[in-house]
């Protein structure tokens, strides 16, 4: 928590740095929406210390702002549903608290939009807990990055590849469990094709693999990081024009993009979880 | 390539471990504290909630089969008081007939029986009459004959005496 709060005091101070030397746009936005090693603090020893050195030669480990917002939203879904798991187990008939029962709508709406429709029956409890865990996790990481100060983690390619490598993962290792080892040759080619099509198809099937989680990660990507340069835009229009009726006009403009970011946030942790289930769900069977 | 490496669209390699690290720790974590007992007591709750609206439904249907059974039976118990009452009036008029014909029976043969004793009582009394008149007659046949007289006159004073008998009787 203090190496929380002093990395966001050097957080503030560093955006206001930079000696009287004036900022341009450019500057603002980049700052705003890249990541930074932090160096401040107790996280910023710890860099020091252990991370400094790159795992296999490529993986710079040293934790940094994203990293954190990753971190901040995994504590905060370790805090809002382990207590909710013991809630909800113990109120036999439903819970009469209005918290429990928020959750159990958001629960059941990935259940009903989400899981049912894209896995059989026996599988949608096996389905449930990753497919939870997608929606919350992007969706915390949203409203987390919503915050005032903090930063969105999912606003990322490197985050965003890294939820999507999941569902590309699944989407292989279910097609092979489920269809055998010879999936990825049979499997994702329709069937009753001509033989001579097979060797067309099958490369743009494979190329369909890849580009499915691509999509995903641009998509989850782009929708994150668009509304926040709006936002920063409009803010940085006071900056440029010192004008009162500019600043009237471009806060409101920020807010409005605010509140619809709110509901991006929520849009975008839908559909990367629907798409995650569809694309996970069709290489269940053969088609 | 330079924007893969600097800037917005770069991939850092070391946040996308991060990613995946903290993702899969925190799928594993969840699943086993949070996902399976919320997932079960959700199911619980769907297959509770199916089982008791079929026992409704269940409980419903056997309802309205008691209530038509029941039904029936009363419409049958209407028409079984309707046949008793009606059997019972018949057998009251039955009985009723049955007494008064008795009573009219009774009646008569007290009647008859009355009748004979009063014919009785009237033989009992003319027999008595009889009695009396021969005694009042002997009476008065020695009165006269104790007056003298001569048995002409008393053979027709017998003879009278025996006609008045024979009209009163």
């Amino acid at each position: 928590m203090i190496g929380l709060m002093q990395f966001f005091n050097s957080y503030v101070t560093s955006g206001h740095g930079g000696g009287g030397e004036k900022e341009t746009m450019y500057d603002v936005v980049m700052h705003h929406l890249c990541d930074h090693v932090l160096t401040g603090g107790f996280i910023g020893k710890i860099n020091e210390t252990y991370l400094n050195e790159k795992l296999f030669g490529i993986f710079d480990m040293r934790i940094t702002k994203w990293v954190l917002m990753l971190w901040i939203a995994f504590f905060i879904m370790m805090l809002v549903f382990i207590p909710l798991g013991r809630k909800i187990k113990k109120a036999k008939s439903g819970s009469k608290s209005r918290w429990v029962n928020m959750w159990e709508a958001l629960i059941g709406f990935v259940h009903d939009e989400v899981v049912e429709p894209n896995f059989d029956h026996k599988y949608i409890k096996t389905a449930m807990p990753y497919f939870l865990t997608v929606f919350f996790y992007i969706l915390f990481c949203n409203f987390a990055g919503l915050v005032p100060g903090a930063s969105t983690a999912t606003g990322n390619l490197g985050v965003t590849l890294g939820l999507a490598i999941f569902t590309l993962f699944f989407m292989i290792f279910i097609g092979t469990v489920k269809q055998g080892p010879l999936w990825i040759f049979k499997g994702i080619v329709p069937h009753g094709i001509p033989f001579v099509m097979y060797f067309l198809l099958w490369p743009i099937e494979i190329a369909g693999l890849i580009i499915k989680p691509f999509a995903l990660t641009v998509r989850l990507f782009a929708n994150m990081t668009a509304g926040h340069i709006v936002i920063i835009i409009f803010i940085y229009l006071v900056m440029m024009f010192q004008n009162l009726w500019v600043g009237i006009g471009s806060v409101t403009g920020s807010l409005m993009i605010y509140l619809l970011e709110l509901l991006v946030a929520f849009i975008q942790a839908y559909i990367f979880t629907t798409l995650s289930a569809m694309f996970i769900g069709q290489s269940m069977h053969a088609h | 390539m330079a924007v893969i490496k600097e800037g917005l669209l770069k991939v850092d390699p070391g946040l996308f471990l991060w990613t995946v690290i903290t993702f899969a720790v925190l799928v594993l974590l969840l699943w086993k504290t949070a996902w399976r007992p919320i997932v079960d007591a959700l199911d619980a709750r769907a297959e509770k909630v199916r089982g008791d609206i079929e026992n409704a439904e269940n409980a419903r249907v056997e309802a309205e089969k008691v209530l038509s059974v029941h039904r029936q039976e009363m419409a049958k118990a209407k028409d079984d008081a309707a046949d008793i009452i009606a059997k019972g009036r018949e057998e009251a008029e039955k009985m009723k007939n049955e007494i008064v014909e008795k009573a009219n029976k009774e009646a008569s043969t007290i009647v008859d029986r009355a009748r004979k004793e009063i014919d009785l009582a009237k033989e009992n009394a003319l027999s008595d009459i009889k009695n009396e008149v021969v005694l009042l007659s002997t009476e008065i046949a020695s009165k006269i004959i104790s007056k003298n007289i001569n048995p002409d006159d008393q053979k027709a004073l017998v003879q009278e005496a025996l006609n008045k008998m024979r009209t009163v009787q």
